[in-house]
């Protein structure tokens, strides 16, 4: 019985881990899968999360769009479905399936973390495409507009965008929109080992006329420049992911994935070149820092991509308030690593959704 | 039992100072540019070696059919001990079928799983080794076989599932995250249940009818898993020693008529969803398993026959006493002892002891663990490294048998206790393909038991195994 004994202490070394702190993340938390994101053609990996701010054609508000990086054969950058969730009857429907060879988009098809969905019912998604899955067969890719039945009605490509990649910032006033997009595939070639890092990355601040039909660029200003970005074989790309305003749209923050902090860029709606990068923090709970949002107190929610966690920081001290696994599957090295992207807070604030790569689910954290 | 205290004893001394060898060489990264920017480009991302398969899993996918398949290979020899030396090929290839029939059929939460295997090549472990721990968990005998047959239903939001049908328990009991690295068997099923159980239980390559149900509330670390199953697939009488899969050699025996083997675990997982780290924490994930399993049938005695008489005793009747019921205790460890702040390097421990009864067993007490160190080659984050232990010990009923034949005046050595270690790298060529030199060594193999070909009686001497093995999934 001396084995039972070895093995009952074993299992009771186990300690428990200790609570208490104030924050967004750290009051009592609930998370459910909310629906699949694989579309009938068995596209993977949802990469992107925008709630509509309005009703128009498909999009009713509050619907949850997710779009997907991966196709069936699970080979990043080709993945070209937006799917569509209504909370109100719990439905999943494909809201656009874009073809691959679309017109006015260099090198295809594969949808990032990049996407809006606009008041006038606009969708613009980025398209940071391959062919076989990683850089070597990479196209600059360009932002694919939509109408809001999912039909393709134009493209914005040209020399300042290249690989659009991180979650949209967005300020939307009805009849025109500014976007903010990073763009990371300045200068990235293929897969090598090691892979290089290349300070090429930038974060572009388009404006757009959405009054008519078809949405119009007005301008392109380039208001970042410089950030780190990297060819990677099992993600593709590492380069600024999360974009966030903070409420007064005096500061614009932007995760730094290869370096591991957040940065800050101040006055990014009057900039008119790039503006200086900010560190607000680095590293601690930050590995490899994906999409971002801003939760109701102010403070940024960043997802990890290296360990299935959602960082809370306060942008003003700098703070990290704590972290919280989102996805802890053992599947991988750490728990949950490389299965997190998009985040999106639910309009009544009072949680968040984010996709999980390794089930190819939207889930809420409430 | 002082031996499986030594062994506790040198396995935390291996915790205690767990070496990392300074940084290796990177190894050449021309081969692997060529693999990743080569004509073939995608093949070596994608997770099938098929990929999409023209179109054929796209198009299955409509309908929630999934496909797999594939194949495991090896080559393992022994270069000294054993009753003979020489190198054997094995392999198994495994299809499975699986059916989402919320897409197929629009019924939520349901999967229908059917799997089949054809098992080849020779089994060193029978022909050469003779040892308790045999050397490959894919060994089994030759022939296409129903693996398993079972429909599984999600219910209450995902926290509970439910699976009825012919099942392999050791897909999901006794499991451990870092044992399913190596190739001994008992790194798989454990030597305690495949010893016991009639047939060594309803396990790979066997199975059997039940049902099991796994309740994990939602974001809780706590996993309840709980089933019943028919005990004796091969329908073997508890007193012979028959082979269960010859007597189920299809694998389509589909027997209800026999006792029921019950299973239960509970597992404990941390981190899990919703658990919340702050500063200056430093987490690193484990999972802890209690469990038991209890079979009502009816287990020979290892010494004594129906007269009372030691089953040795030149005036025996030969029939063993037969007991009522069988069980075991058993928990499972996988804990990471280290990791760096990227994820590419860890460390990972386990450890999975097992007790069961002496009088009616064969084998006491069982346990395996080991070491396994991912990415320990710079640049190479997929591959990992093991360094596992095995050992058992034989039932003191079992070596009173031996001593009463000894006694009788048939000179034998009286068994005792086995014990293998294994060194194992898995190389990731792509995330279908996996190439695993190996090497084991067993100490005292099958407790130390007489070599037939020694005509003085002696002892299986400690065997060299050395091998390799590749899986590959189309």
């Amino acid at each position: 019985m001396k084995q039972l004994l070895l093995t009952a202490a074993m299992i009771g070394a186990l300690a428990a881990p200790a609570m208490a702190d104030d924050g967004y993340l750290t009051k009592p938390r609930h998370h459910k899968n909310v629906t699949s994101s694989v579309p009938d053609n068995g596209d993977q990996n949802p990469y992107a999360i925008f709630v509509a701010p309005a009703s128009a054609g498909k999009i009713k508000k509050d619907d949850v769009l997710v779009d997907n990086f991966n196709n069936a054969k699970n080979l990043q950058g080709t993945g070209s479905t937006i799917m569509i969730y209504h909370p109100d009857t719990e439905e999943t429907t494909l809201f656009a399936d874009i073809p691959h060879d679309l017109k006015g988009c260099p090198g295809g098809v594969g949808l990032s973390t990049a996407m809006a969905v606009l008041k006038s019912g606009h969708v613009i998604v980025g398209s940071t495409p391959s062919t076989d899955g990683t850089t070597a067969t990479k196209g600059a890719g360009c932002l694919i507009v939509l109408d809001s039945n999912g039909q393709v009605v134009s493209t914005i490509a040209g020399k300042n965008i290249n690989d659009p990649w991180g979650n949209m910032a967005v300020i939307d006033h009805g009849d025109s929109a500014t976007l903010f997009v990073s763009n990371t595939g300045f200068g990235v070639g293929a897969p090598a080992a090691p892979d290089p890092v290349v300070n090429k990355a930038t974060i572009l601040r388009i404006e757009l006329s959405t009054a008519g039909k078809t949405p119009v660029v007005k301008s392109q200003t380039m208001i970042a420049s410089g950030l780190s970005e990297q060819a990677a074989k099992d993600v593709f790309i590492i380069g600024p992911t999360g974009l966030a305003l903070s409420a007064d749209h005096k500061t614009l923050y932007a995760s730094d994935a290869i370096n591991n902090r957040v940065v800050a860029i101040d006055n990014p709606t009057t900039l008119t070149g790039p503006g200086n990068l900010r560190e607000v923090t680095k590293e601690g709970f930050l590995h490899r820092p994906l999409a971002m949002v801003m939760a109701p107190n102010g403070n940024l929610l960043v997802t990890n991509g290296k360990n299935g966690q959602v960082v809370e920081i306060n942008p003003a001290s700098g703070k990290q308030i704590a972290a919280q696994w989102l996805n802890a599957d053992k599947a991988q090295v750490p728990p949950g690593s490389g299965n997190l992207f998009g985040i999106a807070m639910k309009p009544t604030g009072d949680g968040f959704y984010y996709v999980e790569d390794d089930t190819n689910n939207l889930s809420v954290s409430e | 039992m002082k031996n499986s205290l030594l062994l506790a004893c040198c396995m935390a001394g291996m915790l205690a100072a767990p070496a990392w060898a300074e940084e290796p060489a990177a190894p050449p990264q021309a081969h692997g540019n060529f693999l990743v920017n080569g004509p073939m480009g995608g093949v070596w991302q994608q997770d099938q070696m098929l990929g999409d398969a023209w179109g054929a899993r796209t198009w299955l996918g409509q309908y929630g059919v999934t496909v797999g398949l594939t194949e495991v290979s090896e080559i393992l020899g022994n270069t000294s001990g054993g009753v003979k030396r020489t190198g054997d090929y094995d392999g198994l290839t495994t299809l499975t079928l699986q059916m989402d029939t919320g897409k197929a059929l629009g019924w939520d939460g349901g999967t229908f799983n059917a799997s089949g295997m054809h098992v080849h090549g020779t089994n060193l472990s029978a022909n050469n080794l003779m040892n308790l721990q045999t050397a490959s968990g894919i060994e089994a005998d030759d022939g296409f076989r129903l693996w398993e047959l079972w429909y599984d239903q999600t219910l209450l939001n995902n926290t509970t599932d439910i699976k009825v049908g012919q099942q392999s328990v050791d897909q999901e009991f006794m499991g451990s995250q870092y044992s399913a690295l190596y190739v001994n068997t008992m790194f798989g099923w454990p030597m305690v249940p495949s010893a016991d159980l009639l047939g060594g239980g309803p396990a790979y390559p066997l199975s059997s009818l039940g049902a099991r149900v796994k309740f994990t509330p939602e974001a809780s670390p706590w996993t309840v898993l709980a089933g019943v199953f028919d005990d004796n697939p091969g329908g073997l009488d508890p007193r012979s020693s028959d082979d269960a899969q010859k007597l189920d050699d299809r694998g389509t025996n589909f027997r209800l008529k026999d006792s029921a083997l019950f299973l239960g675990e509970i597992q404990f997982a941390y981190p899990t969803v919703g658990d919340t780290q702050r500063a200056g924490d430093t987490v690193l994930p484990g999972t802890y398993k209690l469990g038991f399993w209890y079979d009502a049938g009816k287990f020979a005695d290892q010494r004594y026959g129906t007269d009372g008489l030691s089953l040795a005793d030149p005036s025996s009747n030969g029939i063993a006493r037969l007991h009522r019921g069988n069980y075991s205790i058993y928990g499972v460890i996988d804990q990471a002892l280290w990791r760096d702040a990227e994820g590419e390097k860890a460390i990972g421990f386990f450890v999975r002891p097992m007790i069961s009864p002496n009088d009616r067993n064969e084998i006491h007490f069982s346990v395996n663990g080991g070491l396994n160190f991912k990415g320990l080659i710079e640049g190479r984050g997929d591959d990992v490294l093991g360094l596992g232990v095995a050992y058992t010990t034989v039932s003191d009923r079992a070596r009173d048998f031996d001593g009463d034949t000894i006694a009788a005046g048939t000179p034998q050595p009286k068994r005792s206790n086995e014990t293998v270690l294994e060194a194992t790298y898995q190389y990731a060529l792509a995330p279908w393909w996996n190439l695993q030199p190996d090497f084991q060594y067993v100490f005292n193999p099958g407790g130390g038991i007489a070599d037939p070909n020694s005509p003085t009686g002696d002892r299986i001497k400690n065997e060299t195994i050395v091998g390799i093995r590749t899986t590959l999934t189309f």
